[in-house]
Formats: C-alpha cells, structure tokens, sequence
C-alpha cells in the first residue's frame, strides 16, 4: 500500500481496524528498552539574534526518544522544526544560537561540547538527512567522494580502496544499481530520488543509532515519496536507528511513527501515541492539523478546511496561549488570552497524551472527533 | 536573508492558506518611497547632494579664481587663506578643485546619461525586436566590450585627438554596451513575462507593449546604472586626464590636478594632489554605494551578489 | 566537449575581428591624418606623405585594413620615431617588467582577498565584515594612480620604510643575471638573497596600487558567494558527515565560492592592463605601461596603437581561457558539453 495514504486511525472502515490492531506492535522493542534512552532533550531554548529583534525559535523543550523509537515532529514550517534538529546537533550557524537546555546522548550531555568532540559524535552516533536532495550535496563532488569523506571521516585508518567498496556497498544497500559505475557521478547526474538515497546512505554509513530527518520526502513527487520512505523504513529496521521524523505531512507520520509532537510556535504543544492523536487530538491546533489533511474518505465533505489566521511572530510572541487567536475553542476566551496554559498529562481512550491546553482534560475526555 | 531558517515567519499553505499578497514594483511613485524611506540611501544620497552644492555654490562664493596665478605665494600649506593649500603656480587649490566637481560631476552625468540612452536603446531594439537586427548589435557590443575599458577610451581620444570632449566620448563608447546588455536581458525576460504574452494575444501593437509594458519594467535597472555609469564615467575621465589624454592645462580637471601635484607630493606639499583625489574618490565611492543600495532596495533578489 | 570549444572558439575570433575592426576605424580612418598621428606634430611634410603612402592611405580601405591587420598579427607593429626603434623591440624590453609587477600583484590580490573573505564569512565578525566591505568600496572608487600616490607619501615620505619611485632597483643596484627576466626569481636563482629583497621591496607599493581595485572586486565577489554558499544545505550536511566546520568550510563552501569568481578573470587582467599604464608612470617603472605612456606625451601613437590592439587579443583569449576551464572544472558544464557534443 502507498504510505503516503492516511491510515484510518477512527476505526471508521473496517481496514482501519485491523491496522489499529496490528499497529501497537510496530515496533514493541521500542517499549522494550525503555528503560535507556537514545535521545534525550531538556528545555532546550533556541534564539535567532538579528539585531533588531530576538527570534525565540526553540521554546523551551523537552522529549525522550527511546532505542528505535521513532517520533514525528509536527508543524506549520516557521514553528522551529529545523531549528529544534540543528540545535540538538550542534549545528546552528550565527546568528542563530542555543541560549539553554540539554542534550542527553547515550547517556551523556552533549550540549556545549567542542566543535573537536562534537564532529567525532555526529555521523557517528547521531546523523542527518535534511530536505532537500538537490542542495544537500555539493554538487562540484562525485557522489563517490562523498559518500567515502562520510566514511573516511570516522574512520581514518581505512584505505582508499576498502573505502571505495564500503561506498559501493552503502549505494547498492539503498537500491541504486550498477553502484560502481554511478560512483563516479556527480550530484545533477542522479535525480532527485536517488539524491535522497545517496543523503540516507550518507546518514546511515557509520551506524548511528539516532537519526534525524528533516523533510526528508519533501522536495519529492508523490511516487518518489513513497519509494523513498519504504526504503528508509527499511533500513532503519536494519540498523536498529531511533529516529526523530520532522515534517508538516500527518500521512508521512501515520505511516513511520511511533510517536508524535506537534510543535507550534516554537513550543511542543501536544505529545503522545500517534494513535491518540489521530484518534482524539486533543489540542485544538492539533486537530486544525489534522482536518487539514486531505483524506479521501472526506471529500464529499467539501473544500480542504485550512486554519485561519498565521503563525505568530517570534519575536514578539503574545501574551497567554500563542494559538489563541487562530483557535476554534480559546479565540474569544479571556483566559486563554491572558494565561499561559501549562503541560498536562492526560488520559485518552489509547494512552496518555500531554498538552500544552487550558481545556486539555476536557478534550481528552470528550466524544471522539 | 531569503533562504535558510531565517524565514522564521513563513506559511506553507499546506497547512494554512496563504492571501496572495500583490507587491506591485516599478512606477515612478514607488521608485520615489523606495529611495526616502531607505535609511541606507542617505549616506551616499548625501554625500552626492553635498558635493553637487560644493559645485555649484563654491565658485560663485569663494573669492578667489581657479586660474588666477601668484607665483609669491606657491605652494603653500593649506591655511586660513587657502583651505586646501596653493599649486606650484600659486593658483589656490580649494577654487581648482570646486572648479573639478563642476567638471566631473556634469561631465560625469552626461556621459552616464548619454550612455545610458544610447546604450538602453540598443538593448530595447536587440531585446523586443530580436532576429538579425539583435544579432548585429550584440555583435557590436561584443566587439566594444574585447577592450579593456580604459584603453578602449585611450584609444578613442588619442584617434580623435586629445581633449576633455573627445575623452567623454570615449567614456561614453565604453558605457553603451553595458548599459545595452542588461537592459536587452531585462527586455527578454519581461517579454517572455505571461502578462506580456496575454497582451500580445488580446491584439496589443509590438510599439504599444514596449512602451507600456517593457520601457517602465526596464526604467529601475536604468535608474541604478546610471547611478553606476556615473561613478565609472569619472573614473575614466580622471584616468584619461591623468594620462594627458584629458583635460588640458591649465583645466582644473581633477586626475589633472593629481598629475600636477605628483612630484611634488613626494617632498612634502601633499597637499596639491591629495585634496583633487580625496574629492575623486569622494565621489566616485558615494555614486558607487548609491547604485547598490539602489539596487539592494529596488530588487532584492540581488542583494549582496555583484558582477 | 568540441563542440562547445569549437562554438567559443568561434565566438573569440568573432570578438578579436570586431575589435580589430573598431581599432582600425579609431585609429586609422577617424583620425585625418594617421601619419602625422604616428610622426608627431614637428615631423617635415614630405615624411608624413611618404608614410601615408607606405601605410597604404591611398589604396581602398579594405585593403588598407587587411594590411593592417595582417601586419598585426605578422608582429610588424610598426616603427617609433620618438624612440627610434621598432614597436616590437620596445615591448619586448618593457613585458618582463610590466608581467613581475602584475603576478607580484595578482599573488597579494589573491591572497588578501581570499583571506579576508573567508574572515569575515567564517568567522561571522560583523565589524570585520564593515570595514572588508568600506575597504572594497574606496579601492573601487580609487583610481590605481591616486592609491599610488597615498602609499608613496605614506610609506616612503613619512614612514620612510620603502623605496620611493626609482623603478625596479636602486640607482646603485644592478639587476641580476637575466634568465627569467624577473628580478625576484632571477636574484633567487642566482643565489643572492639581497637583491631578491630589493626586488621585493620595490615591488610592494606598485603591486599594491595595481592590485587595490582588483582586490576591491575580488573580496566583495568571493565575499558574497561564501555568504550564499556557506548557508547551502550541503555545509550543514558534510558537518552532520562529522566533519568539523573549518573542514567542512574549506572543502565544500571554498570550491564552491572560488568557482564563479573564475569568471572574473578577463576583467582581473583588464584592470592589470589599464593599471599599468597608470600605476607605472608613478613609480617610474620601466615596463610596458610606462612606455605607453610616454609615447603619449611625445605624441608616438606607433605604441599606443598596437598596445590597444595586443590588449584586446590578450582580453579575448583571457576570457576564452576562463571559459574553458570553467567547462574543465565544473562539473555541471563539463558533463553538459559531453551531452552536446
């Protein structure tokens, strides 16, 4: 089936059931080690400093991600996504900048590390796929001298010829056939696909056990996608990667996550299941999201909603809920207006979620949407 | 500032959706705000406008005459007297060099002005009319644009003897084809725009279009290299005054003055060759910081890139 | 590939006849009097006939052009009465001189412009980044021979610490034994480290002065492109690689950045053509811009003829050089052409 189609998670169709059924034990190892952590971040709070004006990209988050876990990261772009998986890497470039938190990797807190220590963690127990396959590689390199540089980087002792058949290897493991001859290649040579193979190959060469993926299909056609996303499903598997997932399409995740966040102005504003979620997303931003989605069981129901309003600015956030003014529930409410609302654990009919809403409880128990 | 995590503010639409916000660009009125309400345009703005008021008014004000040599009073220290000094010949420096800015800055505008219509013409006539007519003149162009710019003007003066009219015309030569170049890419751009492609298909003349449609779309890019040419045209006549090729003694012509002094710079009275070149450099530098933020502010796709 | 050598190929022999013909035009047919352009005004009537007639001024232009140009390209370029001697001899003394300057200047232009490029791009110094970019701007604004004049009255007047405008040498010094014609390498190779320093040291402000525009350009092109690339994704990717930034920088974005500013090369030698004869006069060095230069004062247009000429040729072939090692270097035009061929 193509997983880019939105799974029924309100076990309205018959099909729907049996996938909610067979789902849970997607991945049961993740619950299994549950006890270690591959990923743990803590108020983690990141700034864009413009001179003129301090952008609060990262406000103040926090998650665990367990061994294989895989967790979609979702919002509107401008929420602070891509700054969320710089950060957590190290990788912010001025005039943007982590101001506080932790990093906690494999035990140990990575965050103000030297750029020395640093580069020998990343690609190695932490890796990146970024969106776009046409600008992420240089395009003035062979694909071969890339692949190998990601090789060679964390292992120096290697030969330039068990380097070359560690490449050959690592293309043919993500389907690119006659590997050997295609080495040789330069990046606009391969089409967009297979430039997101290479990324993925690239990101999975040293057996990282944590991966993070920003948009990874997203620069993609529709087939493309798909292809892409089986094959990254796959090798995850393979090499047993927790993976943080970071996208604005709910089909992607109800396809590859475990878990979801939803984060919107910077802030994580509902974590859970992705069964709660689809099945009662419980923050009202979350359930904008999700009607949004186009789902072909709903077209009958007339034009694609969409939320209205924008995002707010950054740099000079509003008093109280920052979804307030684009909210179906808290728009007219003083409350949410004037009060921040603080992160409640609550229980849903599939496990607990936790929500950053002053009606959170509420929502949680209420009818199925 | 356009790519990267910094456009923080942004909307996908596949979310949310997104007006469709109409900016429009071109037109004299929004050329106007777009240059006040600038702060970066004021530096140079008025650095240009002051040495514009030091041309006009400094030699109507200031008692003493280019010219006028005393041989008493030569090479003086710049004093009360003589706020810039006196040249070898006694002729006070402060009127020689307001006498220069008149010189440079209207022959200065003149050429880039020139320049700029003959050579926006020629693009004009390449870009909308294309075929044999756009090839020939792009040959032409090409042909200009083999020399070095310098010398091609070299050339020009030392073929239609040596003076300062026959040095702007070099200078001049040298300008067209830059000024044809980029308004011909600009013209073929906006022509294969859909809009002009919708009215040539209600009916529209080919004159009609240009002049309606083409002509304002080209008139920015025009408006910051003339701004440009302005800067490189004194250039070129200073350098060609420098060389002899120029203006002619006793014509207080900036690169002139520099040639003057120079000998005598080296044993101490700077300040014969130093103030012609400080008010050159004034110039050019401001004339050349203008058509950047010019161009910084009218197309901000180019900010930052050059060349 | 051959077709898009053979195609630029094409298009420089294209330019070279165009500007010939311009030349010509300026030169020979504008003026009234082309051999009383090349004798100089005091020259007897009778010589200026009997040069019109050996210039061939009384045949059909065309093959008044064919004959010039062919000329040309034969390396007859004709007599010089101011210094009795043939155009060819006199610039073949002055090149050595004319090509040290320009690849003493072209070296600091390189390096202080790569430099402090990647200093105010790498490191992100704002204030570094001001005044890199007010130092650009002045030394496009400063004509080659105004900068001349500051650095002499700084730094041979005031301070004192360099030699002042004597050419190539001291008046006491005698050039080393000629094998390159360079004066720093020819020292080198001789084994005398103490004229390889006064070489040197008479080098430094004309390489500056020639230099200071081509610098100006250079450091606001590298400048911006380091800007734009350094902010590609593919940086970010080869540091999640694990590789540190410096060599993420120096490996990814350096390429990357350097590759375009390649174009720049036909205006980088236009500068060096067009300075010299400026910067040159100044420093009373003994190459081909000040030969150029005197040759106006006396009125010997024979030089200026064929140096503006040998310019253009120089500029075109520069240009196509540039052009085919750009399809040689990036792989995006290189594999393209393959394509077309």
């Amino acid at each position: 089936m193509s997983p880019l189609r939105l799974r029924s998670w309100t076990g309205r169709t018959g099909d729907g059931e049996d996938e909610l059924a067979e789902t849970p034990a997607k991945h049961d190892d993740a619950a299994g080690a549950g006890g270690s952590l591959a990923l743990s971040v803590r108020n983690l709070r990141t700034v864009y400093e413009l001179g003129h004006a301090t952008v609060q990209a990262v406000r103040d988050v926090s998650f665990d991600l367990r061994h294989t876990e895989r967790l979609g990261v979702v919002g509107e772009s401008g929420s602070g996504k891509s700054a969320l998986a710089l950060s957590i890497l190290g990788l912010l470039e001025p005039p943007g900048r982590v101001a506080a938190g932790e990093v906690v990797l494999n035990g140990r807190n990575i965050m103000g590390l030297s750029e020395r220590r640093l580069s020998s963690i990343r690609g190695r127990e932490i890796a990146l796929i970024l969106q776009d396959p046409m600008s992420a590689l240089d395009p003035v390199k062979t694909i071969g001298a890339q692949l190998q540089q990601a090789i060679a980087v964390h292992n120096p002792q290697l030969r330039r010829s068990a380097l070359r058949r560690r490449a050959v290897e690592l293309l043919g493991e993500v389907d690119i056939s006659h590997a050997e001859r295609r080495l040789d290649d330069y990046p606009h040579q391969y089409s967009g696909g297979m430039r997101q193979r290479v990324a993925i190959a690239m990101a999975l060469a040293n057996n990282p056990k944590v991966l993070i993926a920003d948009e990874p299909t997203t620069a993609l056609d529709v087939t493309t996608q798909a292809q892409v996303l089986s094959l990254l499903d796959r090798l995850v598997d393979e090499h047993r990667a927790a993976v943080i997932l970071i996208t604005h399409n709910l089909g992607i995740v109800s396809e590859f996550c475990d878990s979801v966040s939803v984060m919107y102005a910077g802030r994580l504003v509902e974590s859970s299941s992705c069964e709660h979620i689809f099945m009662r997303p419980t923050h009202p931003y979350s359930e904008a999201l999700l009607r949004c989605v186009p789902n072909p069981e709903r077209l009958v129901e007339g034009p694609l909603p969409a939320i209205p309003g924008f995002p707010p600015d950054l740099s000079a956030l509003p008093a109280g809920c920052t979804f307030a003014s684009r909210c179906s529930v808290g728009r007219e409410l003083a409350i949410c207006h004037e009060r921040v609302p603080s992160r409640q654990v609550v229980q849903g009919p599939v496990g607990d979620a936790s929500v950053e809403c002053h009606f959170a409880r509420e929502r949680a128990a209420g009818a199925p949407r | 500032m356009s790519s990267g995590p910094l456009t923080l503010a942004a909307n996908d639409g596949i979310v949310a959706e997104m007006p469709a916000v109409a900016t429009r660009r071109g037109g004299l009125r929004w050329l106007l705000s777009a240059v006040l309400g600038d702060r970066r345009l004021a530096v140079p703005a008025l650095v240009l406008t002051a040495m514009l008021l030091f041309a006009i008014i400094a030699p109507l004000v200031w008692g003493q005459s280019a010219d006028a040599q005393n041989l008493v009073a030569s090479l003086q220290a710049p004093s009360l007297a003589h706020p810039m000094g006196t040249d070898q010949f006694g002729r006070d420096i402060f009127a020689r060099v307001a006498e220069g800015a008149r010189i440079s800055l209207l022959d200065g505008t003149l050429i880039a002005v020139v320049g700029a219509l003959v050579g926006g013409l020629i693009g004009l006539v390449a870009g909308t009319i294309a075929g044999a007519s756009d090839t020939v003149l792009m040959r032409v162009m090409d042909a200009i644009l083999a020399f070095p710019p310098l010398i091609l003007a070299m050339a020009v003066t030392v073929g239609l003897g040596v003076g300062l009219r026959t040095a702007a015309i070099g200078s001049t030569i040298v300008l067209i084809p830059w000024y044809a170049r980029l308004v011909r890419s600009d013209a073929i751009r906006i022509r294969s725009l859909p809009f002009i492609e919708a009215a040539h298909a209600i009916g529209a003349s080919r004159k009609r279009i240009i002049f309606r449609h083409v002509v304002p779309h080209v008139m920015p890019t025009l408006a910051i290299q003339i701004s440009a040419g302005f800067a490189y045209a004194v250039l070129l006549l200073a350098g060609l005054s420098f060389l002899g090729l120029g203006a002619q003694i006793p014509t207080p012509e900036w690169g002139a003055m520099i040639t003057d002094g120079l000998t005598y710079s080296l044993t101490g009275q700077w300040w014969v060759s130093v103030f012609p070149g400080v008010a050159l450099l004034t110039t050019v530098t401001a004339a050349s910081m203008l058509s950047d933020r010019l161009r910084d502010v009218l197309d901000p796709r180019s900010s930052g890139r050059r060349g | 590939m051959s077709g898009v050598v053979s195609r630029r190929l094409l298009g420089s022999l294209g330019a070279i006849f165009g500007a010939s013909i311009i030349a010509f035009v300026i030169m020979r047919v504008l003026p009234g009097n082309p051999a009383r352009l090349i004798l100089g005004p005091l020259a007897p009537r009778s010589t200026v006939h009997a040069l019109n007639a050996q210039l061939g001024l009384y045949k059909p232009i065309y093959v008044q052009y064919w004959r010039y140009i062919s000329h040309f390209f034969q390396g007859q370029w004709g007599y010089s009465y101011s210094e009795g001697a043939q155009v060819r001899t006199l610039i073949g003394e002055r090149v050595p001189a004319t090509i040290e300057l320009a690849l003493f200047a072209f070296l600091i232009t390189m390096l202080a412009s790569v430099g402090l490029a990647l200093l105010v791009t790498y490191r992100r110094r704002p204030i570094a980044d001001r005044i890199v970019r007010g130092i650009a701007y002045l030394g496009f604004g400063t004509p080659p021979f105004f900068v001349s004049l500051i650095l002499l009255i700084v730094f041979f007047s005031i301070l004192k610490i360099l030699p002042g405008p004597e050419g190539r040498l001291g008046a006491q010094v005698l050039p080393p034994p000629a094998v390159t014609h360079l004066y720093t390498v020819d020292a080198l190779l001789a084994g005398e480290p103490g004229k390889f320093l006064e070489a040197l040291e008479h080098l430094v402000l004309p390489g500056l002065a020639l230099g200071m525009a081509n610098f100006a350009f250079l450091v606001r092109l590298l400048r911006a492109n380091l800007l734009e690339v350094s902010r590609e994704p593919f940086i970010t990717v080869a540091r999640g690689k694990g590789l540190r930034r410096w060599t993420a920088f120096r490996r990814h974005a350096l390429p990357n950045a350097f590759l375009p500013t390649l174009t720049a090369g036909g205006l980088v030698l236009g500068e060096f053509l067009a300075g010299s004869v400026l910067v040159e006069k100044v420093f009373n060095w003994p190459g081909v811009g000040s030969l150029v230069y005197e040759a106006i004062l006396k009125q010997d247009f024979s030089v200026v003829q064929t140096f503006v000429l040998l310019s253009a040729v120089m500029f075109v072939l520069v240009n196509l050089a540039v052009d085919l090692l750009y399809a040689v270097i990036d792989p995006r035009v290189r594999v393209k052409s393959v394509t077309t061929a």
